[in-house]
């Protein structure tokens, strides 16, 4: 395991090079000078000159990505030029809000999903396997930004019955930061009130982004209990007289999950791209509402540096998805 | 306690909670305001002058004067008035006494120097105002309560433009000082006034959210309002829709001071907000490149100003939440002639103009280009109804989705500054130097607000001149003239002047509106309920 | 014909095929649907957010159009759009998978670690990152989307090609003498054909959507398109009381994707239906 878990480890590491150049390039090379932009508006040469020297602009070009990955390493994405504080510090302080609501949306989209799909194998073919099909594809094939839109509309709007936006209520302290989640934060701490409110801020953008994750946890839950339902296991517990409810929902869908849970790295991807669009509808506080400022106010540097780190968590979530699956299923790390 | 007791006992508790929670979704505190409306940039008031900056700027700085009232009008506010020279070149001002910082140091002659020389210094914002005319040297404190200016030679906006410089406090900044930067980098996320407010550094995120807590020793005194806000929050919602949805559903108390038309009523309807209206000075303008042909041709020129639906978009798109502007200067202020006739919308006679420029040839077949700034509505919007017109008369107009940063650096030269661009020119300081002067005197050219590339001789010196004269009823005379040409000339499409509308919920109360700022003085608001 | 019919058992994908056979339709004979141009681009401005009404089927949007005609004519532009990236993305993704696959070396290393970065970014993210700076506008959401989404062609190619390529015939035909790229694209590229299908039906359906967001964030199609993601940006701060003009385009989003999803899924099971990846 150990062995499986290092080489996985190395086999993301030219991947991780390759962006630092992506971003590398998009960074120095293509903005026309990057120290007049820096520089400011009204800079004299000299100030450029002196820009260009303190970023190391004037070094060889492999010296600058030298000096870029250093920067990288030490969690340094530079300032923003519009903001002139650290990038990085931005995107940190912002993370824990993405990460809990991708992290509640695939939670969703599980629940919702993987009952769903067995359901679906049960009775396969059947009018419900195909309006199951419709209905998830249908919610992957959902504009989540037009979809927040009416969610907002109805359930907050005329409904009342969620806030509209934003993560938490204004001016009610949060709760005691241990990891961030403030609906983990919450119930290590026994705040009910607290998770009440959080849990109240994150149902619609969760709810939104799960839609587009439905439709393959479904899927692959579908495709896996079908194919266990085959295997020998199974003949042998029915004609051992367990119940076939008992059958299905404990021992098939347990030696199903496993294909389910390969998606979850997929996914993850996916997740997080339409949580750019939810996240500025919802005013969610969150990477991705900063991407969309920072789009808006052409501040690159901050673009760049989300690429980056939602690049670095991409890996590393589907690293963990792949360690998860070879212990689940040692096949896996024996064919790495 | 077994594990699955357990997990059934938290399972219940939180299901109670989320159920039967006793919160009330928009329930708020009595003395804590939420305004929804935009950040600036950063939070240096000398690296950054916009609208936002300004609303942040008239809480937590001072100012040697301010801005009162709608239409707005100079009050004295850490001076306590000013004298001038005969030749109009050395503005003394004298200092009001007892007046602290955050900090609790005094705020000397000696702050409002270094504040001048760091502005001057890093060149950024509001400096452009005063480059011209000051050298960071000739800013003197004679005592500890005289401040002397002299200038390199007349300008009479001098003090028009006093407003635009936040005294900053040299104790706090100077140990923050990097590279020689004037404590920019520090600044730019930090605060060093002596306003109303004080912000509360560690709530701050750039461009998401801030605190300002309210500065109870400020040396004006509490005593004009009763029951002060105590803590602002400022939020910025990035999306239109949410925002206003936030205010009607008591969420927030106020939002940008830009609310779509549409949307005005849906909020006055509501029991929670209503909006409030107020003529601003901000000119809506469609910005032509004089230099780049066809739009060199004066006939070529005014046969577009002809083939702009004014009308429609006015009373149709905006619901008359606007008001026509013929020229350059906002119709509210003085030196805009009153009896100047706005281009009218007129096809046939765009026609025939086109074909006028045609004759004397211009290449009028060229596609031109606008560009607008994607992300506010009313460009996009005015851009199409031009287009849509300019297709019947012939002309081929593009619409380029830009956005303001490039835009402006674009504008440095007349090669890549776009055929037309859609803006508006806001008030940054209440003279008509602050429209007509920057925009149509050719000294300014290279800068956004004069990205038009109008070059006339009669007109710089008419504004030159209208710089020099402390007679208003002269200088009055000669904006009238300079308008009248520019607008003879069609140097650009002037359309509207703006009426702000700001949504704000019945809670707010003493909300009063002046163009510089938009009415964010949080000194004089109070909340009820 | 036992696969026509196994299709045919296969309700959701016949739903699909129908809507994209649909879609196609109204893409084809829009001119027909609506003959009057002008009414795409055109409105007047006294007419603006009419509710949908007889002579209005849709209803019209702040500048007074027919958001009808507007959504109708957007058809065409959605798949267009869809069609140039995907077969962009097939131009580049399947080359560079067929060559990675059947030969060994570091052309291949390298290809294949490229590979590698642009799938450790989600798309939509490096989209922006790439439209950010090569400019705005619809070209260059285009090329965006096409340069994040070869990869997947790449990969899918490659590991078809690595199946196929100790089969016996290739060896047969290497034995024969015949040339690399003869065996490559006379041979090899039928063999992988199927989910390469497969891949760009479902890839056309996740275009439309991300090409929507991308003119929702304003750096996708520009005005006056008749864009639909475009189109719900411009319309939605007139709702909810003119929900018209948001409605209809995210409606079309919605039924034109789920045709490309549905139909994509019930190809893939065709023809793999050990279900190896989604999306």
């Amino acid at each position: 395991m150990t062995r499986f878990v290092l080489r996985r480890l190395l086999l993301a590491l030219p991947a991780l090079f390759g962006l630092l150049v992506l971003t590398f390039i998009m960074l120095r090379v293509l903005p026309h000078d990057p120290s007049a932009a820096l520089a400011g508006e009204n800079a004299t040469p000299e100030q450029i000159a002196a820009v260009r020297k303190a970023y190391g602009f004037d070094e060889p070009i492999w010296k600058q990505f030298v000096i870029y990955v250093g920067q990288v390493a030490r969690a340094d994405l530079g300032n923003s030029i519009i903001s002139n504080r650290p990038v990085a510090s931005d995107i940190a302080w912002r993370l824990p809000a993405t990460i809990e609501l991708t992290f509640a949306s695939l939670l969703f989209a599980a629940l919702v999903g993987i009952p769903l799909g067995t359901m679906a194998a049960v009775w396969h073919n059947s009018p419900f396997d195909h309006a199951m099909r419709i209905v998830t594809v249908g919610g992957l094939a959902i504009a989540s930004f037009w979809f927040a839109i009416i969610l907002q509309i109805v359930f907050s709007m005329d409904l009342g019955w969620l806030p509209l936006r934003s993560r938490y209520p204004e001016g009610m302290p949060p709760p005691t930061a241990i990891t961030g989640l403030y609906l983990v934060d919450s119930l290590i701490t026994l705040r009910f009130d607290q998770f009440a409110a959080a849990f109240k801020h994150i149902v619609m953008p969760a709810f939104t982004l799960s839609l587009g994750g439905l439709a393959s946890i479904a899927r692959f839950t579908r495709a896996g209990v079908l194919e266990t339902m085959q295997k020998d296991f199974v003949h042998y517990a029915e004609a051992a007289g367990y119940a076939r409810k008992r059958i299905i929902w404990v021992y098939v869908l347990r030696n199903s999950v496993v294909a389910a849970t390969t998606q979850i790295g997929l996914l993850f991807g996916a997740l997080i791209s339409s949580a750019v669009a939810v996240e500025a509808i919802f005013d969610w506080p969150g990477v991705g509402s900063y991407a969309v400022s920072a789009i808006l106010t052409s501040d690159y540097k901050a673009v760049l540096a989300v690429t980056l780190v939602v690049g670095l968590i991409y890996a590393v979530v589907n690293i963990i998805v792949d360690v998860v699956h070879a212990m689940l299923d040692p096949r896996v790390a024996e064919n790495l | 306690m077994k594990r699955r007791t357990f997990l059934a006992g938290t399972g219940a508790a939180a299901a109670t909670a989320v159920i039967g929670s006793p919160i009330a979704l928009a329930q708020r505190a009595p003395n804590e305001l939420i305004w929804a409306d935009q950040l600036p940039g950063n939070l240096d008031p000398h690296a950054l002058f916009d609208v936002p900056m300004q609303g942040y700027m008239v809480n937590v700085y001072d100012t040697l004067y301010i801005y009162e009232g709608n239409p707005p009008k100079l009050a004295p506010w850490l001076a306590s008035g000013h004298t001038v020279s005969d030749d109009g070149l050395t503005w003394t001002f004298k200092l009001n006494d007892g007046v602290k910082f955050h900090d609790d140091s005094p705020l000397t002659a000696e702050d409002v120097v270094w504040s001048f020389q760091r502005l001057l210094s890093i060149k950024k914002g509001a400096a452009s105002a005063f480059l011209p005319v000051l050298d960071p040297a000739n800013v003197t404190a004679p005592d500890k309560s005289t401040v002397v200016f002299k200038l390199k030679h007349s300008y009479v906006p001098f003090l028009s433009a006093i407003p635009l410089v936040a005294i900053v406090n040299r104790r706090v900044l100077e140990p923050n000082v990097k590279d020689n930067d004037w404590g920019q980098a520090w600044l730019s996320s930090h605060s060093a006034g002596s306003g109303v407010y004080v912000l509360d550094p560690e709530t701050y995120r750039p461009v998401q959210q801030l605190d300002l807590k309210r500065n109870p020793g400020h040396f004006k005194g509490w005593g004009h309002n009763p029951q002060p806000v105590e803590v602002v929050r400022r939020r910025n919602i990035l999306e239109t829709t949410t925002r206003i949805n936030a205010l009607i559903k008591g969420e927030i108390d106020a939002t940008d001071s830009y609310l779509p038309t549409d949307q005005v009523e849906r909020v006055m309807k509501s029991k929670t907000a209503t909006v409030s209206q107020d003529e601003s000075m901000r000119v809506m303008v469609l910005r032509m490149n004089n230099k780049k042909a066809p739009l060199d041709n004066v006939h070529y020129r005014q046969a577009l100003s002809h083939a702009f639906n004014y009308k429609g978009f006015i009373s149709g798109v905006l619901k008359d939440y606007a008001v026509r502007n013929a020229g350059p200067i906002p119709a509210n202020l003085w030196g805009a002639p009153k009896d100047l006739p706005p281009y009218d919308y007129n096809l046939d006679k765009a026609k025939e103009l086109v074909a006028k420029a045609k004759a004397e040839g211009a290449p009028v077949d060229r596609p031109i280009e606008i560009h607008i700034q994607q992300h506010l509505a009313q460009t996009t919007q005015a851009a199409q109804i031009l287009q849509q017109d300019l297709r019947r008369i012939g002309v081929t107009l593009n619409i380029v989705p830009n956005l303001w940063p490039q835009l402006v650096s674009s504008t440095a030269k007349p090669e890549t500054t776009p055929d037309m661009w859609v803006h508006w020119v806001s008030t940054y300081f209440v003279d008509p130097e602050n429209w007509i002067g920057q925009m149509y005197d050719s000294s300014f050219h290279g800068t956004w607000k004069a990205s038009c590339w109008y070059k006339n001789d009669k007109v710089d010196t008419l504004l030159r001149e209208a710089r020099r004269h402390s007679d208003q009823a002269k200088r009055t005379a000669l904006y009238e003239e300079a308008s009248r040409i520019v607008v003879a000339e069609a140097a650009d499409i002037w359309i509207y002047n703006t009426i702000e509308l700001r949504g704000l919920s019945n809670r707010v109360k003493g909300f009063q509106f002046t163009p510089v700022g938009s009415g964010a003085n949080f000194r004089i608001i109070s909340l009820t309920g | 014909m036992l696969i026509l019919k196994k299709f045919l058992r296969d309700i959701p994908a016949v739903l699909g095929l129908l809507i994209i056979s649909a879609v196609c339709f109204i893409a084809a004979f829009a001119p027909v649907i609506v003959p009057d141009a002008d009414a795409v681009y055109f409105g007047n401005i006294i007419n603006r957010l009419q509710p949908p009404s007889a002579e209005y089927w849709f209803g019209t949007d702040n500048l007074g159009r027919d958001v009808f005609a507007r959504v109708i004519v957007g058809t065409r532009g959605a798949l267009t759009v869809a069609l140039t990236v995907v077969t962009l993305a097939i131009a580049i993704g399947v080359p560079a998978g067929l060559y990675a696959g059947y030969s060994n070396g570091w052309g291949s290393e390298i290809i294949m670690r490229v590979t590698d970065v642009f799938l450790a970014v989600p798309q939509l993210i490096l989209a922006l990152a790439i439209a950010q700076l090569m400019g705005r506008g619809l070209e260059s959401a285009m090329a965006a989307l096409a340069l994040t989404y070869w990869p997947f062609f790449c990969r899918t190619v490659y590991g078809e090609v690595r199946r196929v390529r100790n089969a016996l015939f290739v060896e047969a035909l290497q034995g024969l003498g015949a040339s690399t790229s003869r065996i490559l694209f006379v041979h090899v590229l039928p063999n992988v054909a199927s989910p390469i299908i497969v891949r760009a039906t479902i890839g056309m359906g996740f275009t439309i959507l991300t090409t929507a967001v991308l003119g929702f964030l304003g750096i996708g199609a520009a005005p006056p398109s008749p864009d639909w993601g475009l189109a719900i940006a411009e319309s939605r701060e007139y709702l909810p009381e003119s929900w018209w003009a948001v409605t209809f385009p995210g409606l079309a989003i919605l039924v034109t994707v789920l045709g490309f999803n549905l139909f994509g899924d019930g190809l893939r099971d065709l023809v793999d239906p050990r279900l190896r990846r989604s999306r």
